[in-house]
């Protein structure tokens, strides 16, 4: 555990010194910032689009420091083989792995949490004008449901820090297979591909016109990629649904065991792997 | 130090194993997510449908999340764009459009629009009966996938009330319409359309409750003021002979009135109601025909018409038929009639 702790702290110490990160978080907190203005383009749905771009710009730009962040965890290490000095102190290569997977996953956090923060403060300055404007009230607002609104974006963003668990486990279990060129397009392709996940499983259904072979890759494609979009709570924002806790532990659940699984492939692979 | 090959395959059975047991959580995540309304299935096959090209637009829509609403903004601004260079274009816009209430059915503005380019500027660009029956029925079904969508708020609900109304001439349908607009906030002038599609279709008894019903709310609804005086000076009397089963005296309340107003389409709608009323078919249907004749846009003249001569076994000349479209949509109202109870 000590081992783990130690790498984690110095990976999360060395990713707040990555300047292009400090400049990714700058650019994320004022557009997410700056959200409010950008919602004036759709004239009557000023508040869904404030939701849109705030939400949208806290997974995207989260998304983006979770992938450059991990895909050169391990590969910079190799590369500049550092590795082998930390290998050979009795550190084990899970150890490193997780030290390296929490180390980075806490910066994650804490870059998700200032974004979080500032997407909140507009949110709650500018919704309520916006709502007014619609000529809504609480509960019966032209366009958007507001039962709960402010409960249901916290839990979104709640469900944004399981998701970017995920994908920096995706990144990590990257790096520990490519260069990290290739391993920021794989992560990033398996984002983008996992968020239209249930397209796969509608082109597999026969009824849509697929043969036999598209039925099977389709639902083998299903099966393995980690469905991202279930991390997407905006149309229960928009509806109004409530969500419970209950649901909200069963996404968090299905996030940690993507996490566990992506987590244990980079395990295999780096065992694997000549450093 | 690498590992055996045996501790890799039980690693790789372990993960194979993990994989195996996601899938029923997986499973539960997307139902619940159905069932407690966090989330709608994939419209695919309307896509496919609708425009197979459109999908790649609505895929990469989709991967990028949150910023569906951005890029549905964005499409929109070009669709501006291609409708401000002209009619030419409209087909063009069509596409944007509905790829537009794909990346985001929630903004309401372009399911109005989309529904009203496809019964209005589209319908009046093709002359072929057959070709507007598709565009009307596009359009009708465009406004109920975006009321699928967006069912808490009225402004969709009386748009199709306003297609029924206005387009199709249902006015059976479009009082549904515009009495499901009741549920939300809603401008005043909703209620008045009630009043209005009932005294249309006629059905002068629903329609003086719907007035009474508006200057319930407010005393100050000058119109609704005056339709209601004009109801009941013009049409009542006539409304009530015929209640009463004074047919013949009913006519001549009417004719009074049609003497001033010879081409007025609800006297000419009465008149002929209280011909039904009295088994009188074939003057009901020569009343019709004059209706369908003075008004091009009077489509419920038309179908009574056709209906009417069917039933008595006669020839309807091809301007007088209502096209197969709109047959098709009273016969399904007809069907789908639910016995009413009660007057409001």
């Amino acid at each position: 555990m000590r081992a783990i702790y130690r790498v984690a702290t110095a990976t999360f110490h060395e990713a707040w010194r990555r300047r292009f990160l400090n400049a990714i978080l700058i650019f994320a907190v004022l557009i997410i910032g700056s959200s409010w203005s950008l919602a004036y383009l759709q004239p009557g749905a000023e508040l869904k689009l404030l939701i849109d771009i705030g939400l949208g710009s806290t997974r995207f730009f989260g998304m983006l420091i979770a992938v450059f962040l991990g895909v050169r965890l391990i590969s910079d290490e190799i590369e500049k083989r550092t590795i082998h000095t930390i290998l050979t102190k009795p550190v084990t290569r899970a150890q490193f792995l997780l030290g390296k997977f929490f180390g980075s996953w806490a910066t994650v956090m804490s870059n998700m949490l200032l974004m979080s923060l500032a997407f909140y403060v507009v949110f709650m300055i500018k919704a309520p004008g916006f709502l007014l404007k619609t000529g809504g009230t609480p509960g019966e607002g032209p366009g958007i449901a507001t039962e709960f609104l402010y409960s249901n974006i916290a839990k979104a963003l709640g469900l944004t820090l399981v998701e970017m668990t995920v994908v920096t486990a995706l990144a990590v279990m990257a790096s520990t297979l490519f260069s990290w060129i290739m391993a920021a397009i794989f992560s990033f392709f398996v984002y983008f591909v996992g968020q239209v996940a249930n397209f796969f499983k509608s082109l597999a259904n026969p009824e849509h016109g697929a043969g036999t072979l598209s039925q099977v890759i389709f639902r083998l494609l299903y099966g393995i990629l980690p469905h991202f979009e279930v991390f997407d709570m905006r149309e229960a924002i928009l509806k109004g649904t409530y969500v419970g806790w209950e649901t909200l532990g069963m996404h968090t659940g299905l996030g940690l065991l993507y996490t566990v699984v992506i987590l244990g492939i980079a395990y295999l692979a780096f065992m694997n792997r000549e450093v | 130090m690498k590992a055996k090959p045996w501790q890799q395959a039980v690693g790789w059975a372990l993960i194979v194993a993990l994989l195996l047991v996601i899938q029923p959580v997986d499973r539960k995540v997307e139902r619940d997510r159905i069932v407690l309304g966090m989330h709608s299935p994939t419209p695919l096959t309307k896509i496919v449908d609708f425009d197979p090209t459109a999908i790649s637009g609505v895929v990469m829509g989709a991967a990028l999340g949150g910023f569906r609403g951005l890029a549905a903004t964005m499409m929109w601004l070009k669709m501006q764009e291609l409708w401000d260079r002209g009619q030419g274009t409209w087909f063009s816009c069509l596409q944007v459009m509905r790829n537009v209430t794909l990346l985001d059915p929630y903004w309401i503005e372009p399911w109005k629009i989309l529904g009203w380019h496809l019964a209005y500027n589209l319908y009046v660009e093709t002359k072929d009966p057959q070709e507007r029956g598709v565009l009307l029925a596009k359009g009708v079904a465009a406004l109920k996938e975006g009321i699928s969508w967006n069912p808490n708020t009225y402004e969709l609900y009386a748009e199709l009330g306003w297609t029924y109304f206005d387009k199709i001439r249902d006015y059976e349908e479009a009082t549904k319409w515009f009495r499901a607009s009741l549920q939300f906030p809603h401008p005043e002038y909703l209620e008045r359309m009630i009043a209005h599609a009932y005294e249309q279709l006629p059905d002068m008894d629903r329609a003086l409750d719907w007035y009474d019903y508006c200057l319930k709310r407010n005393p100050d609804d000058g119109t609704a003021r005056g339709a209601t005086t004009t109801l009941r000076l013009r049409y009542l009397p006539a409304w009530r002979l015929m209640q009463a089963g004074k047919y013949d005296e009913a006519l001549k309340a009417i004719d009074q009135h049609l003497r001033v107003d010879p081409n007025g389409t609800i006297g000419l709608h009465v008149k002929a109601h209280i011909y039904e009323q009295a088994g009188r078919k074939r003057e009901a249907l020569e009343t019709w025909r004059v209706s369908a004749r003075v008004s091009a846009t009077d489509q419920l003249a038309r179908y009574k018409v056709s209906e009417l001569s069917a039933e008595l076994g006669l020839p309807v000349s091809p301007e007088e038929q209502a096209p197969t479209y709109l047959m098709e949509q009273y016969e399904s109202s007809k069907r789908m009639a639910v016995p009413r109870r009660g007057r409001l």
